[in-house]
């Protein structure tokens, strides 16, 4: 060491600087690898993602497709009204099964009708094409409109889960083989009927409003029930978990004293951040459910339990954002004799307020995502009536949430099933992707530079 | 260079006692930060607390008006009146007294709000005004005692802290005294801003002596002569020395304050 800085000390030849020496050679190629590792991981990263939306879109985006048989129905009034004074209470009386003859009639004769060649003779041959909850659909139609009795109405029919697995090229010739419940000869006739526009793909509102249906009608089912457990649970989280956490964490931040207990109930909230959610779960269970006496599956116990799981999240963000208001306005604010509670909420709390809302909503956005503490507690309820009746329409009812919703779907054996619990991730995320982009809009104009 | 100090030394004597120190002593948890400071400040005096980094002044002077307190290991013993009344006595509020004893920080801290809410916060939350009017006038007054009011009377709603850095520091002199305060106590105020803001603020801490008692922090000796009249030399916590501004530069008594002016220490 001392000879070499003996040696350029004394200088005997004077350095080019157009020459890079071993060393810096050495230094300038571990940056360079260095940069090219960085952009590895985030070219990786990157491609993860793509592949992943990737494969919900292609999978899910169908769910947001159903396929319908468009045909004339004849409204018999002999079958649906038989003394012929459109009375709805007696009207009522004919069930489901006195309207499914007439949809069998009508596609049956919608298919002579367009002349399409077919091997069934027996209008009862076609009920393998459309839902069983069509006869329902039409029931509840003309119920809510007696008038119709008697016209025949253009009927757009909820295909069955085949035909429209069909349409989708999920189910093919192959697969049916075995099927029970539709073969080769059917679809052929949908074939037919597709060419004469009896079959149609529309939008799928129904997927989107509308609730869960039994193992066997995947074609009905929807999030829509879902989402209300969930917009109810998220009522419950923002309206607890946002002034607890935020007046904990302002009084924590600035009144209590620092001492050995704070900083022990500081280590705890952040290991309860990094708590395993199933934990909780079983927590609510035991309190929310078993002690409280709370009624099970409801959106209360749901919210609670999630409370309690975003509750970290929001005191640490919070903390942190008020950490980050720099203590000179502090100074300020009781310098001109402002009290500590009026320097916090005067000055401090505007300033922390971007972080605090981002927090909030990150912490929001991770319990609508959150499903195993809600499988605990029972929040996969199987709420199938649709609006308005009978709806699971408050915070004590049982209800589903969207991811308990999904993981339902995904569990269940029909294929059609796993289409629905991709679309349904859609929209999970439709709806993190607009909280998270008010989170940042949020941040944007609350920013305050001092 | 210590013209003003001399000429205006004769109205000194004149003036009475404000604030009146006893045998302070300030720990920070185990480390004693002041050692047995007494000291009497007169009103409508500025009086220069000098000393090398770390001696204890800004300590000493943040015990006035009680900022210590926000410190959770400080401790205080010792007794401070002002106006003869002991203002760590248990029935004292600290909100009202930092109500009466204003403070001007080192870094200019305007709130991140318009220049007008900065001035009147003070009076708002102390209830100083009952109309908008009212409020009007102080803000106002309070601008134009702080040099300010030309400048930014076009633009009372721009944000305080688009001001310049010299602005910045007379609005919160403005802010400062908006609540009325008796004494003014200054943390090295211009430490942050140029020669010419510097010049500014300097003069300002001049008229503001007719009304007030003035406190100010300095690190810079050329300062402490132009604008006092007292002078207090803090060393290691102590307070060496204590008297005109005058006699501190041109006659210290102690060996180490010498020391200090001359640039042998510190």
């Amino acid at each position: 060491m001392t000879d070499l800085s003996a040696g350029a000390a004394s200088g005997q030849t004077p350095r080019s600087l157009t020459q890079t020496d071993a060393r810096t050679k050495k230094r300038n190629a571990a940056e360079k690898r260095f940069r090219a590792y960085g952009m590895a991981a985030i070219a990786a990263g990157m491609f993860f993602l793509v592949v992943l939306l990737g494969s919900i879109v292609t999978n899910g985006v169908t769910a947001f497709q159903q396929t319908f048989l468009q045909v004339p129905v004849y409204l018999d009034p002999e079958k649906l009204d038989k003394t012929g004074n459109r009375d709805p209470e007696e009207m009522k009386k004919v069930s489901t099964f006195g309207y499914k003859p007439l949809v069998e009639d009508a596609v049956f004769a919608a298919v002579q009708a367009a002349g399409i060649e077919t091997a069934f003779e027996d209008a009862g041959d076609m009920d393998a094409l459309f839902s069983a909850s069509a006869a329902a659909q039409l029931r509840d139609r003309v119920l809510a409109n007696p008038d119709l009795v008697g016209e025949t109405v253009t009927f757009k029919i909820l295909a069955s889960s085949r035909v429209d697995g069909y349409l989708k090229d999920r189910v093919t010739r192959d697969s049916v083989a075995r099927d029970k419940n539709i073969d080769a000869a059917h679809l052929d006739l949908v074939d037919g009927m597709r060419d004469a526009s009896l079959v149609t793909k529309s939008f799928n509102w129904d997927f989107i409003t509308g609730s869960d249906a039994s193992e066997s009608r995947p074609e009905q089912a929807g999030m829509g029930v879902a989402m209300l457990g969930s917009f109810y649970m998220m009522l419950v989280v923002l309206g607890l978990a946002l002034p607890i956490g935020v007046a904990a964490s302002i009084y924590l931040e600035e009144f209590a004293p620092k001492n050995r207990f704070t900083d022990l109930i500081e280590v705890n909230i952040s290991n309860l951040a990094a708590v395993p959610s199933i934990v909780f779960g079983i927590l609510g269970l035991a309190v929310f459910i078993q002690f409280v006496e709370l009624p099970q599956s409801a959106p209360i116990v749901g919210g609670l339990v999630l409370t309690l799981m975003t509750l970290p999240t929001i005191i640490i963000a919070t903390r942190a954002s008020l950490q980050s208001v720099p203590p000179s306005i502090r100074d300020a604010a009781l310098g001109v004799g402002a009290s500590k509670m009026q320097s916090v909420f005067h000055h401090v709390l505007p300033l922390a307020m971007p972080g605090i809302l981002t927090g909030t909503i990150i912490g929001l956005a991770q319990a609508l995502g959150e499903t195993a503490p809600l499988l605990l507690i029972g929040m996969v309820g199987y709420i199938a009536t649709n609006y308005p009746d009978n709806i699971a329409s408050g915070f004590f009812d049982p209800n589903s949430a969207m991811p308990a919703q999904i993981y339902e779907w995904a569990k269940r054996a029909d294929p059609a099933y796993y289409e629905r619990a991709w679309g349904g991730i859609i929209i999970l995320l439709v709806f993190l992707f607009a909280m998270n982009a008010i989170a940042i809009i949020l941040r944007r104009r609350f920013e305050r530079r001092w | 260079m210590y013209d003003t100090a001399s000429r205006l030394e004769g109205q000194v004597s004149a003036t009475d006692i404000k604030i009146a120190a006893r045998d302070v002593q300030v720990f920070y948890g185990d480390n004693h930060a002041i050692k047995d400071v007494s000291v009497d400040i007169q009103d409508k005096t500025v009086t220069a607390f000098i000393g090398p980094s770390g001696c204890g002044k800004s300590t000493f002077l943040r015990c006035l008006n009680r900022m210590n307190d926000t410190i959770d290991i400080a401790r205080i013993e010792g007794e401070i009146l002002i106006d003869g009344e002991d203002i760590y006595d248990k029935r004292v509020d600290p909100v009202q007294l930092r109500a009466k004893v204003g403070m001007v920080f080192q870094k200019p801290n305007p709130f991140p709000k318009s220049i007008f809410d900065n001035v009147a916060y003070g009076p708002k939350i102390h209830g100083l005004s009952k109309t908008r009017a009212d409020l009007d006038d102080i803000v106002e007054r309070a601008l134009r005692r702080a040099a300010l009011w030309d400048e930014v009377k076009d633009r009372l709603t721009a944000p305080g802290t688009g001001l310049s850095g010299g602005q910045q520091q007379r609005l919160c002199i403005a802010r400062a005294v908006a609540t009325e305060p008796e004494v003014l106590l200054m943390d090295e105020p211009c430490s942050a801003l140029d020669p010419i803001a510097t010049g500014q603020v300097e003069e300002l801490i001049d008229e503001l002596r007719q009304d007030y008692s003035v406190v100010i922090v300095t690190h810079s000796m050329q300062q402490a002569a132009r604008v006092s009249q007292k002078t207090a030399f803090f060393h290691l916590g102590s307070l060496v020395e204590y008297d005109t501004t005058d006699k501190i530069f041109t006659n210290p008594q102690d060996s180490r304050t010498e020391s200090y002016i001359t640039g042998r220490i510190g």
